[in-house]
């Protein structure tokens, strides 16, 4: 489904990821873990197509498809979802408003029929009970005033909303406490289909105890230094980074 | 000129007139008219003496109305007319218009219906809005395009009397379009304000607030979507007379190609006027390098223990909310425009009018779709 060779990527003048090379199957789930600053967050922006993100050597292939000449609306259209670590807050546009267009304007693009208010409600409310997301929460402004938690809460309703293909979760765990962990987490399991691929980015190795990987991809110094099954990431937790990263990649 | 005129009136309107000749038409050297240079707008066809039109679609029950240019003005016509403010385009409206509508709510009056005024045509023309004693009305004013127009509008609340004045001004290419509007409140009564503003050559508000007794309060909000060459003023003076006042101001400006929003908002707390409450802010989005906002909010503080916040901020688009909206999917131009929309919505949302308030929303959703 996913298929990145030899990715290079710039932030202006600076090389972030320096060959990364990765490839994901329908069906798998796949962690990347890696210490503060080896190009995490990159990963996952280059992926949904953030401007100043430049791609200066090598691909990534989505379905057969060259992702990086799509823009970000068109990547979600065809099934690409990003969690992200910081949702951002939009004061003046109400959570569910925001879900409604998002979602129809998916829809649209596939040249599939707008949803009235009705339906989306519906969908929304039967997704949000399982993630403990409020009516309340839905009529808020888009994050504004949203706890850590509930900001998490809102990503995993979105993406059991859109259905994606290939998503991504950039540090779905972090400022999370125990129960929030575990909602998520539980929220992410009930997605995992035949049919979807994941990407789960973390810095901890407390997440993966949630959502077991089928493998572990390490990530420093913008490339994939190790590899492995889902024990690597207990050795992660027990050894530390430093202990990979002393070895020859 | 009506001979017909009381003494009363015929002499402030003298007095208007000596003051409108010793200023003229205002130039940028004018301060209070620095970003809006209503000389060179209109250039050689000038202010001249034409009679502006005004009109009111089925007066609601509870409203009283007086046609200025007809003898034999009620007398709470003659206690109020041309008493309040001293704006340079007031005492030209003064000195040149022989018409215009005066309403009253008496005493107590609730009226549920909005009542509906609109100006049009060219030239001078004046109003005044009497509230009595505790009446309260719903006031939305509609702007017709003109090649000038200038309006000088009383309004008088009593105590505990309250208003909420809806404007809305329209998209236009060549209207120089100016209105002045003098509030006098007093105790315990309330003004709301909107004004919504889409743009033309020239396109002024002016409004010059007396709080005039204990609890008084004054809310004025805005918007404007201005793209083109498209010149929007929004210029507030609000004067805290009396103490523990309040006033409120929330101004929002998206501007586009070589457009220009201007806004000042002037906040006196005069002496004695202590424990006032004033808070301002102004802010405006530039779509393009050619677009210009204005914003210049300014305090003048003569009291003791008063509580007084401004700023002023502009900005581009938020990039990290465009590439999430975005990244779920919603294509850019709607995104900008949601955007947009979202920037404007808490000064909207200071509309009480529930039709009133849809009614912005919607021609603002019109006017971004141009823009965004």
């Amino acid at each position: 489904m996913l298929e990145i060779k030899n990715l290079h990527v710039s932030v202006g003048d600076k090389e972030i990821l320096k060959g990364l090379t990765l490839s994901i199957k329908a069906g798998e789930v796949h962690a990347i873990m890696g210490p503060n600053g080896s190009g995490k967050s990159t990963l996952s922006y280059v992926l949904a197509g953030r401007a100043g993100y430049d791609i200066t050597e090598g691909s990534i292939t989505y379905n057969g498809e060259d992702l990086a000449a799509l823009v970000p609306e068109v990547r979600a259209a065809r099934g690409v979802f990003l969690a992200m670590q910081y949702p951002v807050e939009i004061p003046g546009v109400t959570t569910m408003m925001f879900l409604k267009t998002a979602l129809n304007s998916q829809r649209r693009a596939r040249g599939e029929s707008d949803l009235d208010a009705v339906a989306v409600l519906k969908l929304v409310r039967a997704k949000a009970k399982t993630l403990n997301v409020s009516e309340e929460m839905l009529k808020r402004a888009l994050n504004v005033g949203f706890s850590g938690g509930e900001k998490k809460r809102l990503e995993i309703l979105q993406m059991a909303l859109f259905e994606p293909k290939l998503a991504v979760l950039d540090e779905t765990d972090s400022g999370l406490d125990i129960d929030a962990l575990k909602l998520v987490a539980e929220g992410v399991n009930t997605l995992r289909d035949p049919s979807r691929a994941m990407l789960v980015i973390t810095h901890y190795q407390r997440l993966l105890d949630y959502i077991v990987p089928d493998r572990i991809h390490v990530l420093a110094r913008g490339r994939i230094v190790a590899e492995g099954g889902k024990e690597l990431a207990l050795e992660l937790e027990a050894k530390g980074y430093e202990h990979i990263l002393k070895e020859p990649a | 000129m009506t001979l017909a005129l009381p003494s009363t009136i015929q002499a402030r309107k003298a007095e208007a007139a000596t003051i409108f000749g010793s200023h003229g038409v205002p130039t940028r050297r004018v301060e209070e008219w620095k970003y809006s240079d209503l000389k060179v707008a209109l250039g050689e066809a000038g202010i001249g003496t034409d009679q502006a039109l005004w009109q009111v679609d089925a007066l609601p029950d509870g409203v009283e109305m007086f046609d200025l240019s007809r003898d034999g003005a009620p007398d709470w016509v003659q206690k109020h007319f041309a008493t309040a403010g001293r704006n340079i385009m007031g005492t030209a409206s003064l000195t040149l218009s022989d018409g215009g509508v005066a309403l009253r709510i008496a005493k107590g009056a609730q009226v549920s219906a909005a009542l509906k005024l609109a100006f049009h045509g060219n030239g001078h023309v004046r109003g005044l809005l009497v509230l009595e004693e505790g009446a309260s009305l719903t006031l939305v004013e509609s702007v017709g395009i003109a090649d000038f127009r200038n309006v000088g509008f009383e309004i008088v609340l009593g105590e505990g009397a309250s208003l909420e004045h809806v404007r809305i001004s329209p998209r236009s290419g060549d209207a120089v379009l100016v209105e002045e509007a003098s509030l006098r409140i007093a105790a315990g009564a309330r003004y709301r304000a909107h004004f919504a503003g889409f743009g033309s050559k020239l396109s002024r508000m002016e409004l010059e607030i007396a709080l005039e007794g204990e609890g008084a309060q004054a809310h004025l909000s805005g918007v404007s979507v201005l793209d083109g060459k498209r010149h929007s003023d929004v210029t507030t003076h609000v004067i805290h007379r009396h103490g523990n006042t309040t006033s409120t101001q929330l101004f929002k400006h998206v501007a586009g190609g070589y457009a220009r929003a201007v806004y000042q908002g002037k906040v006196t707390v005069a002496k004695g006027a202590d424990g006032s409450d004033s808070h301002q802010s102004a802010k405006a989005l530039l779509l393009s390098e050619n677009a210009e906002a204005d914003l210049k909010p300014e305090l003048e503080i003569f009291a003791d223990d008063v509580k007084c916040a401004h700023g002023a901020a502009v900005g581009d688009l938020d990039a990290e909310s465009l590439f999430y909206l975005r990244a779920r999917g919603i294509p850019e131009a709607e995104a900008r425009g949601l955007l947009l929309q979202a920037f404007l919505e808490d000064a909207v949302a200071e509309i009480v009018n529930t039709d009133q308030r849809e009614l912005v929303r919607t021609e603002l959703l019109t006017a971004l779709k141009g823009i965004a």
